[in-house]
């Protein structure tokens, strides 16, 4: 992928030597009966880790990251977190209105589960049960992406540590109504965890899963790497939401989706980022068969001297594949987000309809919005476009609101509101909709007041 | 071989690159003078006959002739066709974005003339224009590009207006009555039968039997599975009507 | 109508060589002394372009973001000055015979006479004929090669020069800022509004050699001018390099325009560094035509650094078998209420490749900046590539930008109906590509207009062979 125009500075930037994080792989015992080819390939991924350079500005897929940010202070162990029962306590009053499974993780470790409606042949459990008890399908699927979009050496270290997070295996013809909800919490300073989601639709099934991020204490400096493996074959209905509001002064956020879409199946997956201080979002997805559709939505509120780097690619590899991407940001303060998007349309992929949309409502005078839409297109009969716009609510659209007798502030409300709401309309499961459109909307009445 | 009819004669053809067979012995003459219509249901090879005459790629002659007063059709050129007098009006016409019509109707008047020979602009639009008023089309049409962002009526008043400009010898409409309401069915027809001439051959293609009511054929043909199964008059069309389609399939589709 | 000849095979001839002056082949200090004591250039120019050589050797390749094809250039093997040692005539009569045949085959003469209100004709690395009419003279604009300006003007031309476009901008920029020779300066005073167009027109008629053009164009407050440069090339076994800088400095209320129709033949890397400094209220316009080439790397530019300046790139490419465009533009906002526009449109046929890189920049603590993008690229035939990436970055509420691509294709359903209506493929394809790039078009002057529809028919005839 390239994508620069010449630029000096960038040319004569001098190497950035990479800071060793940790000395060791963060792992813990958690099993005995994890099998050789796992540990292998834990093995691998750490010696991996150790040989990938941190990202430089060299790296395209790094263009306008604030690589500062990135620069990692070395990590501590992780602990168990204490007062368990109040974390469950919490994740439980955080919910979506219905839900067919909840499990609660903390600092890696699993602290609760529920299965509440999950139906018949379905599987849902935590990816280290699933090592043992579905070893074949688990291999077959886990972490099997060799292209990267930037963040390997976080890919790395996450297949290298120890891992928290779910394994979902909908077979053919299970459909679920609710979703499966799992949150994510990390606490203690400079924790890392790795919560990792593998989820699997057979034909025709039909599921939606929804990772919830959050820090269990503000202030704390944090790193969580969540990799998620989404797998979606002949007419199954996949759709999966990474919605993340960790602390905003220390979290760091790194989410890689893999999207593999196989034949007539459809997966929409979503990243919602309402906190944290820095944000790495990657989402790679491969149409590999005939009718595959993907659809990415984000929708991200970024303030104060909040990051989101955002990264996506839509790859289409066979014909009559369809995909479409919305992401909107709105900005306020100093925060700035970065959005490098690529439509990839490979030879013989004919009969492609790709789009790809990003949206930017900046909201204060030093909010900076990066964008890089990107095509490449090497087939026929296709139709492709992108767009990207950049721009703040105006003054009419408040006077409209303010002539219908809504205050100028409760105006301003609403449509930034409306504005990121509208790519989590894009969603098919009304609990997962409703419980983020509430959220959006709680922020906003506290940065809008 | 007729030196003054559009010739069909066991004409078969199959999808290119597969073994599938749509056009199985298919027999037909249109002489000069005369409107034949084709009936058929969906899937008879009503709109692969057109096609196939037209010189398109997606199928395969694979045995049969197509002649056009004693000239070889399937000899030539899709271009070279129409240059000969072979008019096809589509029944889906494409869109070409950023070609006004004028400026396509000109370049296709301009390529039936001997190379270096210019178009006389004035004479051309004169006749443009006379032929759209004739068919009720809006002067700021020609700067429009062709077929963009046309309602379906628009686009096969459109294919009219280009048969009336090119003056073809023989002219297949392929379900030119399709997607349109009554006002413009009229239209249409008055252009179709304005065209009507002894020396002038027409294959209406149609689904349904409305449409010559208002185009009156000499021959109503039926198609059936690649092949032409029923010939008659005019009523015909009014019998299948009545009938339906269920009728071909069943009792005059060859075993 | 008669236009500026532009047509690749009106371009594939070449007389004997007879050069008094040749650099040899390869590069080094002494490829500059050479070149400067043959220009008898002050000690500052020869300094200027000894810097600008370590810039050139010190700076990678940017393979890491474009094309690997740019290793294929052996620079040891150019051949980096070329001269008859003629200084440029105004008067065609006194050009040498066989480079005033090549211009008269080109037409440069005849439409000289027509419709330009002057022209510098450039052989190899000298102008060989400059001149403007007697009454632009009058009014003070001067129109001479850049040997000439920096020699005559330094006074108008060392203010600017190198400072739009810095040494090390880039690695061919440095390449150019250490052998330039040739290209023009143009100086407009105050007021001078210059009606008919100045013309340059770029010839390479030597094997291996790099044509390295260098221009400069001042325009003075609320003056205006329109410059056009047209170049070809002999069709050679080898490869030949043209790496021009152009720099555009548009005074309070000045405007600009600069056209380009490059059509060099199939051999020529063309990696060109161009941008413009617009002042308040000054406007900046880059129409640039790509057509010919091996290989065309160029970005026209503006930075807006006063308020209300407006910056603005029409770009039309056509990448034909083995060709590869590309192009885009880059706006830099450095004022308030700046506004740019950016269309592209490329066209990428047969094995032909086009890639569109744009970057704009609205940097913090501005007000009421815009800019409006869309680029569209059109495929024909499936083993044709297109790839756009844009970069944008807005910092601050008070500025709207927009950006659009689309990609499309000439579908073979089109292509047939087209025939059907009696048109032959190269006339069908020809019609679609005019269709496509129409609106673009009627933004040139009818001159040019004219040509281009007759090139891009040609190129659609010769890709159906």
């Amino acid at each position: 992928m390239s994508t620069a125009i010449a630029d000096p500075a960038v040319m004569s930037a001098p190497k950035v030597e990479s800071t060793p994080w940790l000395d060791e792989a963060p792992r813990r015992e958690v099993s005995e009966d994890l099998p050789a080819w796992y540990l292998d390939l834990q093995n691998d991924a750490w010696k991996k880790f150790l040989d990938t350079p941190d990202p430089t500005r060299f790296d395209e897929e790094w263009r306008f990251a604030d690589l500062k940010k990135l620069r990692f202070a070395r990590l501590n162990p992780v602990e168990s977190a204490s007062a368990p029962s109040s974390i469950v306590a919490r994740a439980q009053n955080d919910l979506t209105e219905d839900y067919a499974a909840h499990f609660v993780f903390a600092n890696n470790e699993l602290i609760h589960s529920e299965i509440k409606d999950l139906p018949e042949g379905a599987t849902c459990m935590p990816i280290n049960q699933a090592l043992e008890e579905h070893g074949d399908l688990v291999r077959e699927h886990f972490m099997k992406e060799e292209r990267s979009l930037g963040g390997d050496k976080f890919a790395a270290l996450h297949a290298a540590a120890t891992l928290s997070g779910l394994f979902v295996h909908f077979p053919k013809g299970c459909v679920a109504e609710h979703p499966v909800v799992a949150h994510h919490y990390v606490g203690g300073e400079l924790a890392p965890i790795f919560p990792h989601t593998l989820i699997i639709a057979d034909e025709n099934s039909d599921v939606t899963v929804m990772d919830n991020f959050e820090s269990i204490n503000e202030g704390e400096q944090s790193l969580a790497i969540g990799v998620v493996d989404l797998i979606a074959t002949n007419g199954a209905k996949l759709q999966y939401v990474a919605y993340q509001d960790c602390s905003d002064t220390g979290a760091k956020h790194v989410q890689i989706n893999n999207t593999r879409v196989g034949r007539d199946a459809q997966v929409k997956s979503a990243f919602i980022n309402l906190g944290a201080a820095w944000v790495r979002n990657e989402s790679l997805n491969r149409m590999t068969d005939n009718g595959a559709d993907s659809q990415i939505f984000g929708a991200s509120l970024a303030t104060e001297n909040q990051e989101y780097d955002q990264r996506t690619l839509q790859c289409h590899e066979a014909e009559h594949t369809t995909s479409d991407l919305l992401f909107k940001n709105a900005l306020y303060d100093k925060a700035r987000t970065i959005f490098g998007g690529l439509i990839q349309v490979l030879p013989g992929a004919h009969h492609t309809d790709s789009f790809q949309t990003c949206r930017n409502l900046l909201g204060s005078e030093e909010a900076e919005a990066n964008a890089t839409p990107g095509l490449e297109i090497n087939a026929d009969q296709v139709k492709c476009s992108h767009g990207s716009t950049s721009g703040q609510i105006s003054d009419e659209e408040i006077f409209y609101l303010q002539a219908r007798g809504i205050p100028a502030e409760k105006a301003r409300q609403m449509i930034s509101f409306g504005f990121l709401n509208e790519a989590v309309q894009r969603l098919d499961n009304k609990d997962v909709e409703e419980y983020i459109s509430d959220k959006i909307d709680a922020k906003f009445r506290e940065l809008l007041a | 071989m007729s030196n003054n009819s559009l010739q069909i004669t066991d004409l078969h053809a199959k999808v290119e690159g597969t073994e599938v067979e749509i056009l199985k012995g298919l027999t037909l003459e249109i002489p000069k003078g005369e409107v034949h219509a084709i009936m058929g249901p969906n899937g008879s090879g009503k709109s692969t006959l057109s096609k196939v005459m037209a010189g398109n790629e997606e199928y395969e002659v694979t045995s049969g002739s197509v002649t056009m007063d004693g000239e070889d059709l399937l000899a030539l050129e899709i271009d070279e066709r129409s240059r000969a007098g072979f008019f096809l009006a589509f029944q889906y016409p494409h869109e070409i974005p950023g070609v006004s019509n004028a400026n396509f109707l000109r370049a296709a008047r301009q390529a039936r003339l001997p190379k270096g020979e210019e178009i006389d602009a004035i004479a051309f639009y004169k006749e443009m224009y006379e032929k759209m008023d004739l068919l009720g089309i809006d002067r700021k049409f020609t700067g429009r590009s062709v077929n963009d962002g046309f309602s379906g009526g628009e686009k096969k008043r459109n294919e009219i207006l280009q048969m009336m400009v090119l003056e073809p010898k023989y002219a297949v409409l392929d379900e030119t009555d399709s997607g349109l309401d009554i006002d413009a069915l009229k239209i249409v027809s008055e252009g179709v039968n304005a065209m009507r001439s002894p020396e002038r051959g027409f294959l209406v293609i149609t689904h349904y039997q409305r449409l010559l009511d208002y185009i009156i054929p000499d021959v109503v043909h039926v198609m059936a599975d690649g092949r032409i199964v029923k010939t008659g008059g005019k009523d015909l069309a009014l019998e299948l009507e009545e009938k339906g389609y269920d009728w071909v399939t069943q009792e005059l589709a060859p075993a | 109508m008669e236009a500026v000849s532009i047509d690749q095979s009106e371009g594939d001839f070449s007389y004997p060589e007879d050069y008094a002056h040749d650099a040899g082949t390869g590069l080094n200090e002494g490829t500059i002394d050479y070149i400067s004591e043959i220009k008898k250039e002050a000690d500052w120019i020869r300094e200027f372009r000894k810097k600008a050589l370590k810039v050139f050797n010190d700076k990678p390749m940017p393979t890491h973001w474009a094309s690997e094809d740019l290793e294929n250039i052996v620079f040891q093997n150019i051949r980096y000055y070329l001269s008859k040692g003629q200084t440029p005539s105004r008067n065609w009569d006194e050009v040498p015979d066989d480079v005033k045949e090549t211009f008269e085959r080109l037409g440069i003469p005849e439409k000289e006479r027509k419709f330009l209100a002057g022209v510098e004709a450039q052989f190899d690395s000298e102008a060989a004929y400059s001149n403007v009419k007697i009454e632009l003279e009058k009014e003070g604009v001067i129109f001479v090669n850049s040997t000439e300006g920096l020699r005559e003007h330094p006074e108008i031309f060392r203010k600017w020069f190198g400072k739009v476009i810095p040494t090390g901008d880039n690695k061919f920029s440095a390449l150019n800022s250490a052998v330039f020779s040739g290209g023009s300066f143009i100086y407009v005073p105050p007021g001078v509004k210059v009606k008919h167009p100045l013309q340059a027109y770029f010839r390479i008629n030597a094997e291996n050699f790099g044509q390295f053009e260098r221009t400069l164009i001042i325009v003075d407050e609320g003056a205006e001018v329109t410059y056009m440069e047209g170049c070809t090339a002999p069709k050679f076994e080898t490869a030949t390099l043209h790496s021009a800088v152009v720099e555009l400095v548009a005074m309070k209320d000045a405007k600009i325009q600069y056209i380009t129709v490059q059509n060099w033949s199939n051999n020529v890397f063309n990696l060109v560094t161009k941008r413009g400094l617009a002042h308040e209220n000054a406007e900046i316009r880059w129409i640039d035509c790509n057509i010919g080439s091996r290989l065309t790397m160029k970005y026209p530019g503006v930075i807006m650094k006063g308020r209300k300046a407006r910056g603005e790139v029409i770009s039309i490419a056509l990448a034909n078998d083995g060709q590869h465009q590309d192009t885009g533009a880059k706006m830099i906002h450095a004022a308030d209420e700046t506004t740019s526009n950016i269309v592209a449109k490329s066209i990428s046929v047969g094995k032909g490749r086009s890639t569109y890189r744009g970057q704009v920049h609205i940097p913090k603590h501005l007000k009421g900046c815009k800019n409006n993008t869309e680029c569209d690229a059109l495929l024909i035939n499936s083993s044709s590539r297109t790839d756009t990436y844009p970069a944008i970055t807005v910092r601050g509420n008070q500025h709207a930008t927009q950006h659009e691509a689309s990609v499309s294709q000439v579908s073979e359903d089109q292509i047939f109906y087209m025939k059907q209506r009696g048109l032959s493929e190269g006339e069908a394809m020809s019609l679609s590509v005019n269709g496509f790039v129409n609106d673009l078009v009627r933004e040139f002057p009818m001159e040019y207009s004219v040509e281009l529809k007759r090139l891009i028919d040609m190129e659609m005839e010769d890709s159906v062979g």
